[in-house]
């Protein structure tokens, strides 16, 4: 899982979050071969803003909650954690409160898989999608919506300013059941 | 004036004071427009890496000499078809390609980056028949597949050239001394002049060729000028005095020359064969290998042996106290040259009756002198014969033999970055990873200013996952040359052991921009793109990585793992077909080879082709793993498991092989030792989706263990 400092989950209540973002080295970002999508968007603070690498842009919602991300996948993959950057500091009524996160085969069987509530956030938020079980540790879908059902002082729209999305690494040798992990077997697993 | 210019000219030229050169020598084509003064200047444009401008000089020239500087920079411009016309005889010009040996080579590798592969094999095949000392030609013949044995190559034909030239050359020497004298002075330090050789170390191999003038010229004589600007104007009588100046500088030209040296026209000129001779020795090696041999040439005292063993040449270098001969005749040579570089015809004629002299002494001498000279060449060729021989078993993938080769050679030579990256390149095709790479860091210690094959280097410790290592080689190389391809590699390596491939990819495409066709560099690309899952990318790689040299069976094996990646099975067994072909003995081909067979549906084949790669490498451990995956797959579940427990002695520590075990005895429904696996797979830190998929397979394995127990109930 990813490293994560002071925080708390009572309940699913997650406070503060981290300047830094690291993640571990069996992870890797997902968010490429997928789809983007949002219910609404000021204009200037589109879509693009969650993707772009840059904490200072941001994506602004313009409508009614709860505002949705929608993130489509061409295949299904195994997703393992979502991390947002939220700041409350910056953004106050804006930042996100209440976030449902829902995955399923398209818009009309989603289904809650986490919910959590954000306690002044500052930082990097990671958001795990395992379930307690280990055979959960993935979730394995054709889609994931990000879904804000409140924000910070009864805001009505919100600022994210960035995503991403983790899954596992995939075998670097095909078609093989298992990964190696001796160095005898990876030193003739592969050619360079 | 024309000759005070030009002799300025040649001086400036090798000293490297290249803008200097320009500009007199525009003064001088001014004052006196001719072909040999435009060949000149476009011999300083070329030094000066202004390539262009030396084409549009010589652009329509038709004089042989200025055919092949006109070639060059075309080359160089890469405006290939011009090159190829410029070259190739025509029925207004010689019928011969112009600058012999050096011609021939430039054509070939013309005809090399245009794809017209045959072409080029027979102007490289002919540039060595031109001049046995042609290495490059013969290391671009390796590459392409098409070399004979060195034996061949390197074998009497080649002696009897090289000993014949050496003789003519020797003939001409004492003619055209004679001729010089004959000649107006100035004329004669004119044209020789133009003659000179400049060793540049900086540049690359092929601009050092432009300096080995061919001559087509008439009488006059090639000299060898030492880019130690030596003091010119001293008359004759000093030339024992010069002969004591240090020839390190001679020889690392001759270092750099060499590939080249052996590039000089083998018609006329009578201190190209003497260069030649020089190159021969230098053509395969470092400057180390070469001062040790200087170092042991420099103690014999030079002045007593100038008089008498003037045309005496021993080469071979453990004959030290035979070694001035040599030397001192290169001395003279160069003496000869820089007295006519001077402008007094004078001390030409000193010299010429001083080597007439010499000549007139020494009848009795010609007898051992010929004798030195056989024994000079066969040592020559004897090295030669080993080192290519070396390099052709290695660039066939007969990597065992060509270390067996490269072990025949003396401590000296082997020890010289060329033999050393040769040994540790055999060693990584073998897959031994441990001696490659102390091989290589013997060979980055020693040299490190030397960077060919430090790519390879980068790509061991990638393989040994030595993090830290590897950062630092990367930043070695960098601080040496920021420039260089093999540099980039390194750090692409690197970023790529760290799992950070977009940097590694970007790392990679500078390395492409330094060097288009750095075959490597696409190759590790194609890698790149094909972790990050772009295949589409990663095939374009491949593809251009295959377009430049269609014997790297890297790209080959890249492009068969990307077509698995697609599931397109039957292109991949072509893939690892073709890079069989070129690589017989690779274990790893062969077992993706297998898969891809297996995946294919063509068990038999696929069970077979482990077989052989366990034949082949019996030190790998994965043909009997794919093995057992493909039996257990058919169903076969016993022999997998036979074959898994063989291999659970020798890799205890694996936890793929326990994970199926798992499977296996899940099948076959021995429970205990199902359990038993499992819990040493899950033990054995797989990669988390493993765990959660061995977890997964257990769930299953319980429900009926318990309806067993409550049936018991």
């Amino acid at each position: 899982m990813a490293t994560e400092s002071s925080e708390s989950e009572e309940e699913g209540k997650i406070r503060g979050g981290n300047d830094k973002l690291i993640i571990e080295d069996d992870l890797r970002e997902m968010s490429k071969n997928a789809a983007w999508s949002v219910s609404s968007c000021k204009p200037g603070n589109g879509v693009t803003t969650l993707r772009d690498d840059n904490l200072e842009t941001y994506w602004q919602s313009d409508g009614l909650q709860p505002h949705l991300i929608n993130i489509q996948f061409q295949k299904k993959v195994k997703l393992q954690l979502v991390v947002l950057y939220v700041d409350f500091k910056l953004d106050e009524s804006y930042t996100p409160s209440k976030i449902s996160i829902r995955a399923g085969d398209g818009f009309h069987n989603l289904k809650e898989i986490k919910s959590v509530e954000l306690v002044k956030p500052t930082g990097w938020v990671c958001l795990s999608l395992s379930g307690t079980d280990p055979r959960e540790t993935f979730v394995n879908t054709f889609m994931l919506q990000i879904a804000i059902l409140s924000n910070h002082l009864n805001g009505r729209d919100t600022h994210i300013r960035q995503i991403k999305v983790y899954g596992p690494r995939p075998n670097p040798i095909p078609r093989q059941p298992f990964q190696f992990t001796s160095m005898e077997f990876l030193t003739y697993s592969t050619l360079r | 004036m024309e000759n005070l210019l030009a002799n300025c000219v040649e001086k400036n030229l090798s000293q490297f004071m290249f803008t200097n050169a320009i500009f007199f020598c525009e003064r001088l084509l001014a004052e006196f427009p001719s072909e040999v003064n435009l060949q000149l200047l476009a011999r300083c444009y070329l030094s000066n890496s202004q390539a262009y401008s030396a084409y549009y000089i010589l652009k329509g020239s038709k004089t042989p000499q200025s055919r092949y500087l006109f070639a060059f920079s075309c080359f160089k411009l890469d405006l290939l078809g011009e090159a190829e016309t410029a070259l190739l005889p025509s029925e207004d010009n010689v019928d011969e390609v112009p600058g012999g040996a050096a011609g021939h080579y430039l054509l070939g590798l013309v005809y090399r980056y245009a794809g017209r592969k045959n072409s080029s094999i027979e102007q490289f095949r002919m540039a060595l028949s031109f001049d046995p000392l042609c290495w490059e030609a013969y290391r671009e013949l390796c590459s392409l597949g098409a070399a004979e044995e060195a034996s061949t190559v390197f074998g009497n034909v080649a002696f009897q050239r090289l000993q014949e030239t050496f003789v003519t050359q020797r003939i001409n020497f004492s003619e055209g001394a004679n001729i010089n004298q004959l000649t107006d002075s100035d004329k004669a330090s004119r044209d020789t002049s133009l003659w000179r050789t400049e060793h540049v170390p900086g540049e690359n191999q092929q601009d050092l060729k432009i300096r080995q003038l061919g001559a087509d010229i008439p009488p006059d004589t090639d000299r060898q000028l030492n880019t130690n600007g030596w003091d010119l104007n001293t008359p004759s009588p000093v030339i024992s005095q010069v002969l004591d100046a240090p020839p390190p500088l001679l020889h690392k030209n001759m270092l750099r020359s060499a590939v080249e040296g052996s590039l000089m026209s083998v018609h006329g000129g009578r201190r190209i064969k003497f260069s030649e001779e020089m190159s021969a020795e230098a053509t395969e090696g470092s400057g180390r290998r070469r001062s040790a041999r200087i170092a042991a040439r420099k103690k014999i005292p030079m002045s007593q042996s100038f008089g008498k063993d003037s045309y005496r040449l021993h080469l071979s270098p453990s004959e030290s106290n035979c070694v001035p001969s040599l030397s001192s005749m290169i001395e003279k040579c160069r003496i000869q040259s820089s007295k006519e570089a001077t402008t007094s015809g004078q001390s030409i004629s000193d010299i010429g009756s001083s080597v007439d002299d010499e000549e007139n002494k020494n009848p009795s001498e010609s007898s051992p002198d010929s004798s030195s000279l056989i024994s000079g060449i066969s040592e020559v060729l004897n090295l030669l014969r080993i080192l290519g021989d070396g390099h052709r078993h290695l660039l066939m993938y007969n990597c065992q033999e060509a270390l067996l080769v490269y072990q025949k050679l003396s401590l000296k030579q082997y020890n010289t970055h060329w033999v050393l990256v040769q040994v540790g390149k055999a060693y990584f095709e073998l897959q031994d990873y441990f001696n490659a790479d102390s091989t290589f860091t013997l060979a980055h210690q020693k040299y490190p200013y030397a960077l060919e094959g430090m790519d390879t280097y980068s790509t061991v410790l990638y393989h040994l996952k030595e993090e830290m290592r590897l950062g630092y080689l990367a930043q070695e190389l960098i601080s040496v040359d920021r420039l260089s391809p093999e540099s980039w590699c390194a750090v692409g390596n690197c970023y790529s052991l760290r799992k950070d491939h977009d940097s590694a990819l970007k790392m990679f495409k500078r390395a492409i921009q330094l060097n288009e066709r750095f075959t490597y560099a696409h190759t590790l690309c194609g890698h790149e793109f094909a972790a990050l899952e772009d295949f589409e990318g990663a095939e374009r790689c491949y593809r251009r990585a295959l377009s430049i040299d269609t014997r790297h069976y890297n790209a080959w094996y890249g492009l068969g793992m990307t077509y698995l990646h697609l599931e397109k099975f039957e292109f991949a067994e072509h893939q690892f077909q073709l890079a069989l072909k070129i690589n017989p003995r690779s274990s790893v081909i062969m077992c993706y080879y297998g898969i891809a067979l297996h995946e294919s549906k063509k068990n038999d084949e696929a069970l077979n082709m482990m077989e052989k790669a366990k034949l082949t490498d019996a030190k790998n451990p994965l043909p009997k793993y794919y093995k057992a995956n493909i039996l257990a797959s058919l169903g076969d579940y016993h022999k997998a498991q036979k074959v898994l427990e063989e291999l659970k002695e020798c890799a205890p520590q694996e936890s793929s092989v326990h994970a199926l075990l798992f499977n296996i005895y899940k099948q076959l429904k021995l429970y205990d030792k199902a359990v038993l696996h499992f819990g040493t797979a899950l033990d054995l830190n797989p990669s988390p989706s493993d765990a959660v998929k061995i977890k997964a397979y257990m769930e299953r394995l319980v429900i009926p263990d318990e309806l067993a127990m409550e049936e018991n109930l």
